[in-house]
């Protein structure tokens, strides 16, 4: 038998033929009241597995299955610290066995190859039918490599990683840069909007400077970006301004001189941000010669890290739960699928307004959703929403900063509501520059504790 | 996390327990399954109680602060303030500080914005009915 998990729903259909239901035995025509819901969440990433242990934390007695195709989490938040050797890869992965003991979350490895939203089952390539009365897809992003000329996942697996999404290429990318000969070059190229963890490429790249200053001083670092801002730059740049010589663009130099001394360098810097109103976009990657072309020039490199564009995980485009945005439209308030019955998409994937594609909005987006169906499925309204989220970037090992928000449903969409202010404060003192620090490395810990364990 | 019901049940409730034990073991049996399979152990009934108090509940918005703060403010050897079992004032005095600007801040201070007063009045009545971890209530 190939199936688990065959709710009696769906045994009846596949079992009863063309009776009626009517024409059945008492016992076998409906699901008894007292039958627990079960809850079937595709991807065991943040979202996946905050939303399986809050259910169980909110309700014990509902079933909970995860559908993942890996057997062990690897972490995206804090993946470049194994670039800088902060980090290694095994710090990286997370163990779903909290989960599976302590609160009897049912995993099923393997992969989503197609649903019935009607009959409410998903399909696997193992050919495992799983039947569910309410679908939670958490399946994250995915890299669209074709976006460039010249640039394809193989050429990313092997000469010119992307490293977005953990894994070989993580690996890859830091024996390249800790190998990089004195006084070479490394281009990262930063992602056009909406992208995963929006101060990312940022942080990378400053960590990357700070460590080629102790082991690599002459290399180059230059950031290629469509984009003239980002989440964080002023914050961030203000971290460059001091720890790496970097200076400001004229543009933030004017907005930020009042508020803050920034310092003038002379000569040329290690770490360069060419934007995209200066012909950052990239065009074309060569994975042979070693160059990328912009919009302004091509740069030859010896190390190059392609950041692509994205969209919502490849689980998404296959249950057709994407619009041609190519992310996955909600109801805000409870994150159920505008366009499927009886699903729900959280995390990246979901098109969240002003919240930020990041783990803490996946993790506060999964409890919200938790609550939600438990409500609806006693017959309740699911309750008014809010959400947090807190990035916290470095600019340095010890130099810490953070994007905070609040958020709530304004007019139908999610809206920031900490209108005062969301960043570090320019005139911030080394202490809480430092302190910033800190949290970002506690956080790493804490945030894994409350989704995994 | 310590998941185990009679460790982090606080002592009044278990002592609650042990009273209704007196009026017979089927009763008892039933009564802890179910508030066993309902409730989780470091949440009292205060805690349930609070969830209900405004427009959004004190316990839904408490979860918000977990990522950080740990799974329901539990938390141990870590930078950040551990919430689980704070008193209530405590808890309402820090966070209308942090919205004010009276007390130094990283990032409390733009956190407590979002929040009005009896918001934070319900999420700081869930957390202080919760047992902190590995510590006296």
């Amino acid at each position: 038998m190939n199936t688990v998990n065959l709710s009696r729903r769906q045994w009846l259909s596949s079992s009863a033929g063309l009776l009626s239901a009517a024409a059945l035995p008492v016992w076998a025509q409906a699901p008894a009241k007292s039958s627990p819901a079960h809850i079937v969440i595709v991807g065991g990433g943040v979202g996946g597995a905050t939303a399986a242990k809050y259910l169980k934390l909110f309700d014990p007695t509902v079933r909970v299955t995860i559908i993942e195709k890996n057997r062990t989490y690897i972490k995206p938040y804090g993946s470049s610290e194994v670039l800088n050797q902060h980090a290694s890869m095994d710090d990286l992965k997370v163990s779903y066995d909290t989960l599976r003991t302590q609160y009897g979350v049912n995993f099923v490895f393997d992969t989503v190859t197609g649903f019935d939203p009607q009959a409410r089952t998903v399909s696997t390539a193992g050919r495992q039918k799983i039947a569910y009365d309410r679908l939670i897809v958490s399946p994250g992003i995915q890299l669209m490599y074709s976006a460039y000329a010249g640039y394809s996942e193989q050429a990313a697996n092997t000469a010119v990683p992307s490293s977005w999404i953990p894994g070989a290429q993580t690996a890859l990318l830091a024996k390249q840069l800790q190998g990089m000969r004195q006084g070479g070059t490394f281009v990262l190229a930063a992602p056009p909007n909406p992208y995963r963890c929006p101060p990312g490429p940022y942080e990378r790249a400053a960590l990357m400077t700070e460590w080629f200053g102790k082991h690599n001083p002459t290399a180059k670092v230059i950031i290629v970006d469509p984009k003239d801002s980002f989440v964080t730059d002023e914050t961030m740049m203000l971290g460059w301004n001091r720890l790496y010589n970097f200076n400001l663009p004229d543009d933030y130099v004017k907005k930020m001189q009042d508020k803050v001394e920034l310092k003038q360098h002379a000569g040329t810097t290690m770490l360069s941000w060419v934007r995209g109103k200066d012909g950052g976009r990239t065009l074309k990657i060569d994975a042979k010669k070693m160059t990328i072309e912009t919009e302004a020039e091509v740069i030859k490199a010896d190390v190059i890290n392609v950041i692509p564009p994205m969209k919502a995980g490849q689980i998404a485009m296959t249950l057709g739960l994407a619009d041609a945005s190519g992310w996955c439209p909600v109801n805000r308030r409870n994150f159920a699928s505008t366009v499927q019955p009886h699903v729900h998409v959280i995390g990246d994937a979901s098109i969240a307004d002003a919240m930020p594609k990041s783990g803490f909005s996946a993790n506060n987006q999964a409890k919200v959703v938790a609550r939600a169906i438990l409500e609806e499925l006693a017959g309740r309204a699911a309750p008014e929403p809010l959400w947090e989220n807190t990035c916290y970037a470095l600019a340095g090992k010890d130099y810490g900063l953070f994007v905070a928000d609040v958020f709530k449903i304004i007019d139908g969409k999610i809206g920031r509501i900490n209108t005062k202010a969301r960043y570090l404060p320019l005139n911030a003192t080394p202490a809480q520059i430092k302190l910033g620090a800190r949290y970002q490395q506690a956080w790493l810990r804490t945030f894994t504790q409350d989704c995994f364990a | 996390m310590n998941l185990n019901f009679n460790k982090t049940l606080n002592p009044f409730a278990r002592g609650a327990l042990l009273a209704f034990f007196a009026f017979g073991l089927a009763l008892l049996s039933y009564a802890a399954a179910e508030s066993a399979s309902k409730v989780h152990p470091a949440l009292t009934s205060n805690a349930q109680a609070a969830t209900n108090s405004v427009a959004i509940s004190g316990e839904l918005m408490a979860h918000t602060c977990a990522a950080c703060h740990g799974t329901l403010g539990r938390l141990g050897d870590e930078s950040f303030m551990p919430l689980a079992g704070m008193p209530l004032r405590q808890f309402t005095t820090s966070m209308v500080d942090f919205r004010e600007g009276k007390r130094p801040a990283t990032l409390m201070g733009h956190v407590a914005q979002g929040f009005n007063d009896a918001e934070i009045r319900a999420m700081g009545e869930f957390f202080s009915a919760v047992k902190p971890l590995g510590g006296q209530p």
